[in-house]
């Protein structure tokens, strides 16, 4: 996907103000769309994505003294968004006492769950992916980063990203197709009778582990 | 050249293989649907309002009066 270009400030509009503002502020409008994006891949939820893009926002805006004009500002607000979900889910972690309630608030914890019901297959399955796996797919797979960003954003090697883009695919693709994980939940396409009768049958087969219908969740 | 040989190897994929890279495919399109569905969502009427409250609040550093 394309990004669009940077909204250019309009003379006589915001006049007086900072050129340099002005244009930060026009440019993190026209990002908005893709910070929501992101953040609801992250928590998978619409109204904690919200959220989230909105403190974004406030951080970004209050350290856009340290942003270097010229560098990637969706890849700089990526991060910012990044820190603040994995930072906001620690502090809930720490605060809430263990109750269903509590999970439940917990961005990516029990709500995942509870919303899980309303979402497609694909999206399902994505939330069966570690967060590790998952950013990265996103990021790469769905926003278009390249390798190098996506490692930037997440704080690890560019090879790190790319093994666990493959390993997302991969897992993906193996949660999509027979593995139970989704059991419970998982609504088989039309035309997708005879894999589900696989499935069903690898249900009935004791695994490896000897664990037959247990719950797998890819690493 | 190595490169002939790379491409001389994935010129002849075995039916799985070429099944496993279709359905790759297929996932990564749903996924990049996903994302574009949110990103093409109209921005809620909050997000208006707080780079609203950015600006008032910036007119209020700068000395400005907030119109």
């Amino acid at each position: 996907m394309v990004a669009p270009a940077p909204l250019r400030h309009e003379p006589g509009k915001d006049a007086g103000k900072d050129d340099g503002d002005s244009d930060f502020k026009n440019e993190l409008l026209a990002l908005i769309p893709f910070l929501r994006a992101f953040a609801r891949s992250l928590t998978g939820n619409q109204e904690g994505a919200d959220d989230l893009a909105q403190e974004t926002l406030v951080k970004a805006w209050q350290s856009r003294a340290t942003f270097i004009p010229g560098t990637n500002l969706k890849a700089w607000l990526f991060t910012i968004l990044r820190n603040q979900f994995y930072s906001d889910r620690r502090r809930a972690w720490r605060q809430a006492p263990w109750d269903q309630d509590a999970a439940e608030r917990i961005p990516g914890g029990g709500e995942d769950q509870v919303f899980s019901a309303q979402l497609s297959d694909t999206a399902r399955a994505l939330r069966c992916l570690s967060d590790e796996q998952r950013e990265a797919l996103i990021l790469v797979g769905a926003g278009g980063f390249s390798y190098e960003d996506a490692a930037a954003i997440c704080k690890c090697a560019v090879g790190t990203v790319k093994s666990r883009v493959a390993r997302a695919r991969k897992a993906l693709m193996e949660i999509l197709d027979g593995d139970d994980t989704l059991e419970g939940v998982s609504r088989p396409a039309e035309g997708d009778a005879a894999r589900e009768i696989m499935a069903q049958l690898d249900r009935l087969t004791p695994t490896e582990s000897g664990d037959p219908g247990g719950k797998r969740r890819p690493k | 050249m190595q490169w002939d040989t790379t491409v001389s190897n994935e010129e002849k994929p075995n039916e799985k293989a070429r099944a496993i890279r279709a359905r790759q495919r297929a996932i990564g399109r749903e996924l990049r649907r996903m994302y574009d569905d949110v990103a093409q969502e109209p921005i809620p009427d909050d997000f208006m309002d707080l780079l609203r409250r950015i600006d008032d609040a910036e007119d209020a550093r700068t000395g400005k009066k907030v119109s």
